[in-house]
């Protein structure tokens, strides 16, 4: 499968099924599911010799034989549940090793998936969702192994235990135990089929209230100050009685719950079959009790398994949500033996198509434009119009439709996607910066990156001086101790950044707000030095840059409506004169106020 | 569950005593009385099923000793039929009217929840996050509901416990002295476990909560990991913390791996010793042999009861934790208060009068300090001044989302405070600094303040702004869906519908808490554009950051330290060159045309 990242592991699964991912999972830590299997059977085993020695006591006693081999049977019982108890302390620890070790791994190959993916679908998937899976579904997986797997295959043991000793005690009496297990084979796998869908609903449900209460909270103002509370009201109660009837829908399966009678009529025919074995002198009083003893070990998997099964129903589920990420296709890869050479500067967009595919519209149509290397081009339009879109197909985060895309003349397919992403740097609209230090996040991009360059970085973008006021100055950590960041401050870090990888192509998605005439001024300056030297693109929605750019694009449903100088433009587009329209009249005669209140100012 | 969440108290939290605690909730047992006491003849009868049992077989086992004296095996054998399928239809029962009546408590409580959640005032979810609220109404409900579940179970248990006690007591008191004897050691043994167990969960959780954290910031920020190429080293960051989850998280599981086997060891000992000793009493004959056996099998009756209660007792404690949050967050009382319930003059002409009104943050700091103004019918006032003076406060005691100190705030001559809230804002448009939409499509967001609406109303004043330009732009045009809190809109076509949402709603009062986010110029011009239309009809507040909006407006008032320090519209107070002029070179010099204008040759040497 196509990846943008590969992380070096000693091991590979499977991704053809959620049963066989989850088992090859399983199958790396076959010491520890021997032992967890060995553990399960002798404490079935050793649980089953308790009976057994009861009743050996009892036969002892009712034959009049004395205190001597009920005190040996009294330790033998001692004897015996000591060590099932060390047995099980084996099979229990296997176990937690067992879930532990897969609940690292499946968090590990998801994470390592998660890396590789293209940034389509990161851009598809919210943040969220993605959390949901990294944390409650691979948590699932690891209860699902322990106590759901580990309950499972001990309570199995409890089935099976009796199917062994019975008719070792006396052929016949293998009836019941046999009876009962394949009723409860048959009697469970009908139950678990109607209780899971059912489930599901009722987790869903849960989760579509939470998410309802979520919004109309966070959204209170918006609600009081529309007095709509009586709607919030009666939604919110609707959500919640629909919860109420999938809860009670599932509580009235679970009430049908016919291993009970099943253990009922185990319990009574297993009596019945062992007394007229009795009564006819076929076995001693000692057997009648330790078969008794043997029927009422299948109580421990009756009970166990209204929690056990469940487990592993939801971690089943939660295997296949994992794996249904995992597995999703990207279609980008590196192409490692691409051409790899310094980037001069040229961008060509040939008439480019290109669609998310995952809405089927189409975001951009034949767009075709040239930038010369050096030359600083802003792009123009309405939110939604296709500008972010454009800039992302130049360092490949997404690939064309149709047409092509170009730097230094080679199609952008043609380049190492390594060596083209490493030359050309893009500043987001929302500008992430790491929770480490501000020295940190300005060399992220080059980690080797001296004091003195991170520095000098810092003062082409306007950034030194505010970073120098905070106590810890470029040891800052950032987000945290109140340290909270404006705007316009993170987007001179993202600068900064950017300017310590010196990238030959700068991509600026800038649309920080900037209230303050002060900052403003601060970060004109920072973008006039980045655009010094290479080529930018800057999706901007600050007039002075549109104004004063090389050379100006103007999108209109990701189709380009005009392009050129400002002056130009004014003449021939209709679309860019709006814009710069309501400039005119009011403010040419008042120009010369400002020129005043500027003077003043200085 | 909770588990994370609750750990530091809130504010508003208090603390109730469990006894009330149960009696608040008994409450809302009260209309379920009927099902309430089936349900406890239920358990009653379900318990003395599960105890008649080992006491049916040992007297089984009595009889045929006695090779079955005048059929006694034969009224054994059917009782153990009878009881064995009565078992299964009592059960159905109890747990198809626990799961209704339990279902339906909690139901009400969430509403009950919800309710108070939307009752409280804007203040207190200052105070308190939200995420925490929104866990109180779904997951500390969740919570008691299991706990109710289990406390179901765990009655049925004890009573079962109770009635095998009474009977072993009968049969022979020394035996059941060292059934009992054993009972404090189970019981201490488990809670020792736990206390173990919940030191190495702690830790646990805080190591996963590590990786969490860790791969939320990676995911969020995997686009810069990208442009940079630096997947590798956040992979490597990852790698350690997971693994160091893991050896944590392990150590805790052992703790917990080693009680069971520890229990089942003292079963073997408890076994073993009633054995013997019941076989000297048998020798003694002081007891039967049925009466033997039915020792040995009580040993799991009375094993089970104590092993759940202990062990469901954490579970239990935190039960009463979360029925503590629900009722602390029911009973929190509102800061804001209303005098009366007036329904405000129809139609309301919009004249705004605040009267000597002063209005302090809890911390004493005041913000408006005797304030007065005059605002008239249709009017349009834009308020400016630096951050902290004074001016969203306006908006905030207007709307009544917070309460203010001192003196009086009219519209149309009626003190608000008098007013039915509702009613009130009903007649008011606000627009919030940070536009908020609900999940839905876009017309029903801007459908919101006015259900009634109709689609064709909603078309036309959609199409009011730039021709409707902007519903180009949207997959479904009016029909798009806007994603979670808006998020698949631009901020400026978020801000765009909130306008929308106001025009459709016509409002007597406007008021603005303008975006200082940046929106494209084009959608700027659209907002614009929906702006006029709205100031035409409306009484308007504008709390300003874009000149536009400023000029736009009929009257500028500039604020400082919640005192009105200068007004007049624009070219008046730019001439005065006082305040305003100041203010005007701040925070809007820069977008102003001869600020465009100038620009290159401003910054031209910049960058060395």
């Amino acid at each position: 499968m196509a990846s943008e990242f590969i992380a070096r592991r000693s091991f590979k699964t499977d991704h053809s099924s959620p049963v066989r991912f989850v088992w090859s999972h399983i199958r790396r830590h076959p010491l520890f599911g021997i032992t967890m299997i060995i553990g399960a059977f002798s404490n079935a085993a050793l649980a089953a010799a308790v009976p057994y020695y009861i009743g050996l006591a009892f036969n002892a006693i009712t034959e009049g034989n004395g205190l001597e081999v009920v005190t040996s049977m009294a330790f033998a019982i001692v004897g015996s549940q000591l060590l099932r108890a060390g047995l099980q302390l084996m099979r229990n620890f296997s176990a937690e090793i067992f879930a532990q070790r897969i609940e690292r791994d499946v968090r590990d190959e998801l994470y390592a998936s998660l890396l590789g993916k293209s940034m389509s679908f990161h851009d598809m998937q919210p943040v969220g969702e993605i959390m949901a899976r990294v944390t409650n579904d691979v948590r699932e997986m690891n209860f699902m192994m322990n106590p759901g797997l580990n309950l499972i295959v001990g309570s199995g043991m409890f089935l099976i235990a009796p199917l062994i000793a019975a008719p070792r005690m006396y052929p016949d009496l293998i009836a019941a135990p046999l009876l009962f297990f394949i009723a409860y084979v048959i009697v469970q796998i009908r139950y678990l089929r109607r209780l899971n869908p059912v489930a599901q609903n009722v987790r869903a449900s849960f989760g579509t209230m939470n998410a309802s209460v979520a919004e109309t909270i966070d959204g209170l103002q918006v609600v009081k100050g529309a007095a709509q509370e009586d709607r919030e009201r009666s939604r919110f109660s609707k959500l919640v009685d629909e919860l109420r009837d999938f809860v009670v829908e599932q509580g009235d399966i679970e009430a049908q719950y016919l291993p009970i009678l099943l253990l009922g009529l185990v319990t009574f025919g297993g009596f019945l079959h062992v007394t007229s074995l009795y009564l006819n002198g076929l076995i001693p009083i000692g057997t009648v009790i330790a078969f008794t003893g043997q029927i009422a070990l299948f109580g421990f998997p009756v009970f166990s398994s209204l929690f056990s099964y469940s487990q592993l129903s939801l971690g089943m589920a939660s295997a296949a949500r994992i794996l249904s990420i995992i597995t999703t296709e990207t279609t980008l890869d590196q192409n490692s033996a691409g051409y790899s050479e310094p980037l001069k500067g040229k961008i060509t967009f040939d008439h480019t198509d290109f669609g998310y595919t995952e809405t089927g519209a189409q975001v951009l149509h034949d767009v075709t434009f040239t930038v010369e290397p050096g030359k600083t081009v802003a792009i123009v339009g309405q939110t939604g119009s296709g500008k972010s879109t454009l800039t992302k197909l130049i360092n490949r985060t997404y690939d064309t439709d149709a047409g092509r895309v170009l730097v230094d003349d080679v199609d952008v397919r043609d380049w190492y996607m390594a060596a083209l992403r490493s030359q050309i740097s893009i500043i987001e609209q929302d500008i992430f910066l790491f929770s480490r230090t501000v020295a940190d996040n300005i060399r992220f991009g080059k980690p080797e990156a001296t004091q003195a360059e991170v520095e000098e970085a810092a003062k082409k973008a306007q950034a030194h001086d505010f970073i120098e006021s905070f106590p810890e100055g470029y040891q800052t950590v950032i987000g945290q101790r109140g340290v909270t960041l404006s705007g316009g401050q993170r987007q001179r870090l993202a600068l900064a950044r950017a300017f310590v990888t010196n990238p030959p192509i700068l991509v600026l998605d800038d649309s920080t707000s900037a209230i303050d005439s002060a900052t403003e001024d601060r970060i004109q300056k920072a973008i006039w030095s980045a655009a010094k030297g290479r080529t930018t693109i800057l999706i901007t929605h600050r007039l002075s840059q549109i104004r004063w750019a090389d050379h100006i694009v103007v999108l209109r449903q990701g189709r380009v409506v005009a392009q050129g100088k400002h002056e130009e433009l004014l003449k021939t587009s209709d679309d860019y004169r709006r814009i710069f329209a309501r400039y005119d009249a009011p403010e040419a005669d008042e120009s010369a106020d400002e020129e005043s209140v500027e003077l003043n100012a200085k | 569950m909770g588990l994370l969440g609750g750990l530091g108290a809130d504010k508003y939290d208090r603390q109730y005593d469990d006894g009330y605690l149960i009696q608040r909730l008994a409450t809302y047992f009260k209309p379920f009385k009927r099902r309430f006491s089936i349900i406890v003849v239920l358990v009653i009868v379900f318990a003395s099923i599960g105890a008649v049992n080992p006491v049916i077989i040992s007297s089984g086992v009595e009889a045929l000793r006695d090779q079955n004296p005048d059929g006694t095996l034969q009224l054994i054998l059917s009782g153990l039929l009878v009881f064995g399928v009565a078992d299964f239809f009592v059960y159905l029962l109890r747990r198809r009217l626990t799961t209704r009546m339990i279902a339906d408590v909690i139901a009400q409580l969430r509403k009950d929840t919800f309710n108070a959640a939307i009752e409280r005032d804007l203040a207190f979810y200052d105070d308190n996050k939200s995420g925490k609220i929104v866990s109180r109404i779904t997951n500390d409900t969740q919570e008691l509901s299991q706990v109710l579940t289990i406390s179901t179970d765990l009655v049925g248990q004890m009573t079962e416990f109770l009635i095998v006690f009474l009977v072993l007591i009968t049969r022979e008191w020394r035996l059941t002295l060292v059934l009992l004897g054993m009972m404090p050691l189970v019981f201490g043994l488990t809670l020792l476990f736990r206390k173990f167990a919940r030191t190495a969960t702690r830790q646990g959780s805080r190591s996963l909560a590590a990786v969490n954290d860790n791969i939320q910031e990676s995911v969020t920020g995997i686009s810069v990991a990208k442009n940079f190429r630096q997947e590798a080293m956040i992979y490597d960051e990852f790698d350690t913390v997971n693994r160091q989850s893991y050896t944590i998280n392990l150590r805790r599981g052992f703790v917990l791996a080693m009680v069971f086997p520890a229990l089942n060891a003292l079963a073997g000992i408890v076994i073993g010793t009633l054995l013997y000793i019941g076989a000297t009493f048998v020798i003694g004959r002081a007891i039967d042999i049925g009466s033997w056996y039915l020792f040995i099998l009580g040993v799991d009756r009375f094993w089970f009861p104590v092993i759940n209660l202990s062990s469901y007792w954490s579970q239990i404690q935190q039960g009463f934790s979360a029925v503590e949050r629900i009722f602390a967050l029911v009973d929190t009382e509102n800061v804001l208060q209303q005098t009366d319930n007036k329904v405000p003059d129809e139609p309301m002409r919009g004249a705004i009068e605040f009267d000597d009104v002063v209005f302090e943050y809890k911390n004493g700091e005041r913000v408006l300090d005797h304030f007065d103004l005059t605002i008239q019918p249709g009017e349009s006032i834009a308020f400016v001044g630096h951050t902290g003076a004074g001016k969203s406060t306006i908006a905030k005691a207007l709307t009544r989302f917070y309460e203010f100190q001192g003196g009086t705030i009219r519209v149309d001559g009626q003190d608000i405070r008098t007013l039915n809230l509702q009613a009130y804002r009903g007649r008011l448009g606000i627009v919030p600094q940070q536009p908020f939409l609900f999940s839905g499509t876009v017309m029903d967001n801007i459908r919101y303040a006015r259900p009634d609406a109709t689609d064709a109303e909603i078309r036309e004043i959609a199409h009011s702004v730039g021709n409707g330009e902007w519903l180009e732009t949207l997959p479904d045009g009016l029909q798009s869906d806007v994603g979670e809190r808006g998020g698949r809109l631009s901020m400026g076509q978020r801000q765009l519908v909130s306008l929308l949402r106001v025009l459709v709603q016509k409002p007597t009062i406007f008021i603005l808490d303008e975006a200082t986010a940046s929106i494209d110029p084009f959608t700027e011009t659209q907002i614009q554009e929906a702006l006029d239309l709205i100031l035409s009809q409306s009484t308007s507040i504008l709390i300003a950051h874009r000149l536009s909006t400023v000029r736009s407006a009929d009257r500028i008032i500039v604020l400082a330290n919640g005192k009105i320090i200068e007004q007049g519209n624009h070219d008046q107070l730019m001439a005065q060159g006082g305040h305003y002029a100041e203010l005007y070179n701040t925070y809007f010099r820069h977008q102003s045309l001869s600020y465009i204008e100038n620009a290159r040759e401003m910054f031209a040497e910049a960058g060395d």
